[in-house]
């Protein structure tokens, strides 16, 4: 009986086969790797106009968070954008155990009063900064983190993902889902 | 098939939202036996449901739209909007690697083609072929992502929660969307106009056109060339171009010449884009506002594109005018960006403007203005000058007697030899603001003794520094030169400034005529240069895109102007003030 079943369950599955076009979504399609990275001694402007050293915001006590995005962005950006809110709505009101820095790649126009009307757009809590500065600066903070494009419209996407205890970057490349990117918030001590 | 009939009837869409407004107070009806029916929509608020579902994410009832990405990532519609990666006229876009494909009515129910002999090779990954949607199958691919072939969409895709009744008015919109070429479009051409008015200086008009219209002469004689039966050149340029649709079609460019004053612009307009409807407007010059010439395009759907004017309609929602800058206003901004980000202005500091009573003085003190708000601050003083009135050094020294912090004197060069009177004032604030732009070459007479305090808005490059790579992509440069002189500006007339202009516009031109391939909407136009690539300007140094931005120019200068005779200017700031 249990024989038979098996065999059932085999020969569908290999039926099934060709029907299965594309990797379903709960399979892990990033790339993630460990890094060490040194921060450009720069100065940002965040979403209320307040000036912010990078190394200062990097280097907390808490678990860092960066991704880089902008303000009029199609399709990358709300998607690593939402996963920052439904992190912060998880934590609740412990939001402010972890910081979460969005860098902005079109600094021209992001503007303190593009980047705040984003955030509001994700229903950002505090502990969520989005940053911008002059071109020359955010080239820098992209090649910090090997992450330097061009073109905005040319950018892929990236998480960073920085443990409190040792430094150091755990660096995902792609997209997650919800349940990976908690996963690995995990990992650096945010629950 | 194709014709103009759609935009008519979305004219016809504030109307029907109007009167959708009265009967949605009476939103069901009892029949005889007592029971509810459902309201019977007209077509135009099912049109006007649909879209407010497919570009605010927002259900009729008013509620966000419900969805799930990356399998488990709950959204709501409102940060995830179908507008967001399908963009305005749902022919979709290209970003990071992710492919969005078209959603417009022409596209969605007929099998979707991957490849013109090869030719769309260039963006990976591809979205998978399937076969042309019906009402049932596109419903199920929204809710569950499930193509009619029984593969599984990219998870980055939102998989939405639609009731019935929701879903069909979202159909219903998506086959209106971009289902039959906008007006100016026929098998043979494609039409566009350049408005120009009264009083223009011909040499600027002409150094405008001259790139665009030398564009236009051989695109034509092009398309003439290819029309030949059996030619061999053609069958190879539909192969090899980006666009094969463009090949044998040419571009014809009207001239829109409006007379009289500003306020019968409008009515001529009508007029014009009644008797011969143009795609879009390219270019266009005016001797003084562009407000009449906007509000054509906004209401009537017509994009325009890079008017040259510095006096152009600042808005963060109008769509359909794309300018090179915010002009007068971008300067009065950066004054206020700089004024706050050096600290100088003690909080609550008086801050008075002396507004020249005209649209550049207008322009400057809103700018100015409105930055200042935003950074925080209480309203600045202004001080406005009528017609019969200049700045006087007695005017100068009653402002000052109240200890302001700052003085913006957004005026004419005229003004210039006043303000020597603040270099022996009292109470002489710590900074005093001019325009470049206003000043013109009077910039470089700005009196000695004022220099050292005196910060002047200067919208202009002082270098082009373009770094090219292969293929023809450009990486811009920043501008690193920290002095220029007044024999290395680079624009020094405005006929300079239009000619510079003019090309940058042609460019754009040629890249959106090839990205939209034979799209051709009206909407497309401007979704496809919101992805173009930052481009290289004389006038501005760089030229920046993106999705619903409006204005290429971001930046403005504040620089000071060194001692003696031959001074230089001096960069005191970046190009964009945070």
């Amino acid at each position: 009986m249990l024989r038979t079943t098996l065999i059932s369950l085999f020969a569908l599955s290999v039926l099934g086969m060709p029907l299965t076009v594309q990797p379903a979504a709960a399979e892990t399609k990033y790339q993630r790797t460990i890094e060490n990275y040194a921060m450009p001694d720069v100065v940002l402007v965040n979403q209320n106009g307040t000036k912010v050293r990078l190394k200062e915001l990097m280097q907390s006590n808490k678990p860092v968070i960066v991704d880089f995005i902008f303000g009029t962005c199609t399709t990358i950006c709300p998607i690593l954008s939402v996963s920052f809110a439904n992190l912060q709505q998880k934590l609740a009101a412990d939001s402010r155990k972890v910081q979460l820095v969005s860098i902005s790649i079109d600094p021209e126009n992001d503007s303190p009063k593009v980047m705040k009307e984003y955030l509001k757009r994700y229903r950002a809590k505090p502990g969520w900064d989005f940053l911008t500065g002059s071109r020359a600066d955010i080239d820098k903070v992209m090649y910090a983190f090997n992450a330097y494009i061009p073109n905005k419209m040319s950018h892929f996407p990236l998480t960073l993902i920085r443990s409190s205890k040792d430094g150091k970057w755990i660096r995902i490349f792609g997209l997650m889902g919800s349940s990976e990117f908690l996963e690995e918030c995990r990992k650096v001590g945010i629950q | 098939m194709k014709g103009p009939g759609r935009y008519g009837r979305l004219r016809g869409l504030s109307v029907a939202f109007l009167s959708g407004m009265v009967f949605s107070l009476f939103p069901v009806v009892s029949n005889s036996f007592g029971e509810t029916a459902k309201r019977v929509f007209s077509d135009q608020e099912r049109l006007q449901r649909g879209e407010r579902m497919y570009r605010e994410g927002l259900l009729p009832s008013g509620e966000p739209m419900q969805a799930y990405v990356k399998g488990d990532l709950p959204v709501p519609g409102t940060a995830f909007t179908c507008v967001s990666c399908h963009l305005r006229s749902g022919l979709g876009s290209v970003e990071g690697g992710v492919v969005t494909p078209p959603t417009n009515g022409d596209k969605l129910f007929q099998p979707f083609q991957l490849l013109f002999k090869g030719l769309e090779q260039k963006y990976f990954p591809l979205p998978p072929r399937r076969p042309a949607y019906t009402d049932v199958t596109l419903a199920e691919v929204i809710r569950s992502g499930t193509t009619p072939a029984g593969g599984a969409l990219n998870d980055v895709m939102p998989r939405y929660f639609l009731e019935d009744g929701d879903m069909e008015d979202l159909l219903f919109y998506l086959k209106e969307l971009s289902s039959r070429y906008s007006p100016g479009i026929s098998a043979a051409s494609l039409h566009f106009a350049t408005v120009i008015t009264d009083g223009v200086n011909p040499e600027d008009r002409d150094a405008m056109l001259a790139p665009l219209e030398q564009y236009i002469a051989i695109k034509n004689n092009q398309a003439k060339a290819y029309k030949a039966p059996g030619n061999r050149s053609r069958q190879m340029a539909e192969n090899m171009l980006v666009s094969k649709e463009l090949a044998t079609r040419s571009v014809t460019l009207s001239r829109w010449v409006l007379k009289g004053p500003p306020q019968t612009w409008r009515k001529q307009l009508e007029e014009y884009n009644r008797r011969e409807p143009a795609f879009a407007l390219l270019g266009g010059i005016s001797s003084g506002e562009w407000k009449p010439v906007h509000d054509f395009s906004e209401e009537n759907h017509v994009p325009c594109l890079f008017p040259m004017t510095d006096l152009p309609v600042v808005s963060e929602t109008d769509w359909y005018t794309l300018y090179p800058s915010k002009g007068y206003y971008q300067e009065g901004e950066a004054a206020a960006r700089y004024l706050h980000a050096d600290g100088v202005v003690p909080e609550g500091g008086a801050v008075v403007q002396i507004m020249r009573d005209s649209p550049e003085g207008k322009a400057l003190a809103t700018g100015f203005r409105q930055a200042w708000l935003d950074a925080g601050h209480p309203a600045p003083t202004t001080v406005t000058l009528g017609a019969a009135q200049t700045v006087t050094g007695d005017l100068l020294r009653g402002i000052t007697a109240k200890k302001p912090a700052a003085i913006m004197v957004w005026d004419g060069p005229e003004m210039l030899p006043a303000l020597q009177a603040l270099a022996t004032a009292e109470n002489r604030p710590a900074s005093v603001f001019i325009s470049a732009r206003y000043l013109d070459k009077g910039l470089w007479s700005v009196p000695d003794q004022v220099r050292p305090f005196t910060y002047i808005t200067y919208p202009h490059t002082f270098a082009l520094n373009v770094a090219y790579s292969s293929m023809g992509s450009a990486k811009l440069q920043e501008d690193r030169q920290k002095t220029l002189n007044r024999a290395n500006v680079l624009i020094k007339s405005k006929a300079q400034e239009m000619a510079s202009l003019g090309a940058s516009l042609t460019q754009l031109l040629t890249m959106a005529l090839m990205d939209m391939r034979g799209n051709y909407y009206r909407d497309t136009f401007f979704d496809v240069i919101g992805m173009v690539a930052d481009q290289p300007s004389s006038v501005f140094g760089r030229l920046s895109f993106g999705p619903g931005q409006r204005y290429a120019s971001k930046g403005c200068y504040v620089v000071q102007l060194s001692e003696g005779p031959t001074p230089e200017l001096v960069k005191k700031s970046d190009w964009v003030i945070h």
